[in-house]
């Protein structure tokens, strides 16, 4: 019983600790310490001023990843929270 | 020796294993992946719902709600060590396959909606995906961990049954 335990602990683990490794294509924006970030509402509005419907946005590493939409097509846009500079645009179909 | 799992339903076993396992680790980055693997799963978890229906005694759906039933008593006893024999799914194991087949319907059909116009960056549908994707590989560690623990507790390789198809008789 001991065994299954630990069988089952390190195959827990390592499914979980490897997935975050393959998150996501795109997290390094800045170096900037997280307090001294502009909000995220203002990556939502440059994306809105761009053009794209804006669904939601979150923080993906150091990036505010916003979800857009633009003439029917999906899209990742990944915002430095430190200047507000669009460092990646993800096409997602 | 007595055969229980049919050929489709051990190719269906092993193809969900792997596509499951795919899916897991190529989220965002290997997108194209990911949707491929998603929507196999989809397949899968049709043909094995069909295969409920349709397929041989041990495939079908036939006893699943006596034995979801008995399997809350099932997994009290099981977790004193004591296992009663099935030839086919055990109580534990029929909850098992139920939990298993709602929640990738549940993550594969978020994950679909995600890709669509309407849902996409909709955040209760891409959560949803997350948590319940979260949980079907919680699952599937308790899965294997369950096999296990009734490879030990009934002395019979059920990893080669799976493979194999055969089950020693009963006593």
């Amino acid at each position: 019983m001991k065994a299954l335990i630990k069988v089952s602990a390190v195959l827990a683990v390592s499914l979980f600790a490897s997935a975050p490794a393959f998150a996501d294509g795109f997290k390094n924006c800045t170096k900037l310490d997280k307090a001294s970030w502009k909000p995220a509402s203002e990556a939502e509005a440059k994306a809105k001023e761009a053009g794209y419907e804006v669904r939601r946005s979150k923080v993906e590493g150091s990036c505010y990843e916003v979800y857009g939409v633009k003439e029917g097509k999906l899209y990742e846009l990944f915002y430095s929270p430190e200047d507000l500079s669009l460092k990646k645009t993800i096409a997602k179909n | 020796m007595v055969k229980v799992w049919d050929f489709p339903l051990r190719a269906c076993h092993w193809a969900l294993a792997f596509f499951v396992l795919l899916a897991w680790f190529t989220p965002s980055r290997f997108d194209s992946l990911h949707r491929f693997a998603g929507y196999t799963v989809m397949v899968l978890i049709a043909f094995r719902i069909g295969w409920g229906i349709f397929g041989t005694r041990f495939s079908r759906f036939h006893a699943i709600g006596r034995r979801l039933r008995a399997a809350p008593a099932y997994l009290y006893k099981l977790l004193r060590g004591r296992s009663g024999r099935y030839r086919g799914l055990n109580p534990a194991g029929t909850a098992m396959m139920v939990a298993l087949l709602l929640l990738l319907a549940v993550s594969t059909i978020t994950g679909w909606m995600s890709t669509t116009v309407r849902f996409f960056g909709v955040p209760w549908v891409e959560d949803t995906h997350g948590y319940v994707s979260d949980a079907v590989i919680v699952l599937v560690v308790i899965h294997v961990l369950g096999v296990l623990a009734m490879c030990v507790l009934q002395k019979e390789n059920l990893i080669r049954a799976m493979i194999t198809g055969w089950k020693r008789r009963h006593r």
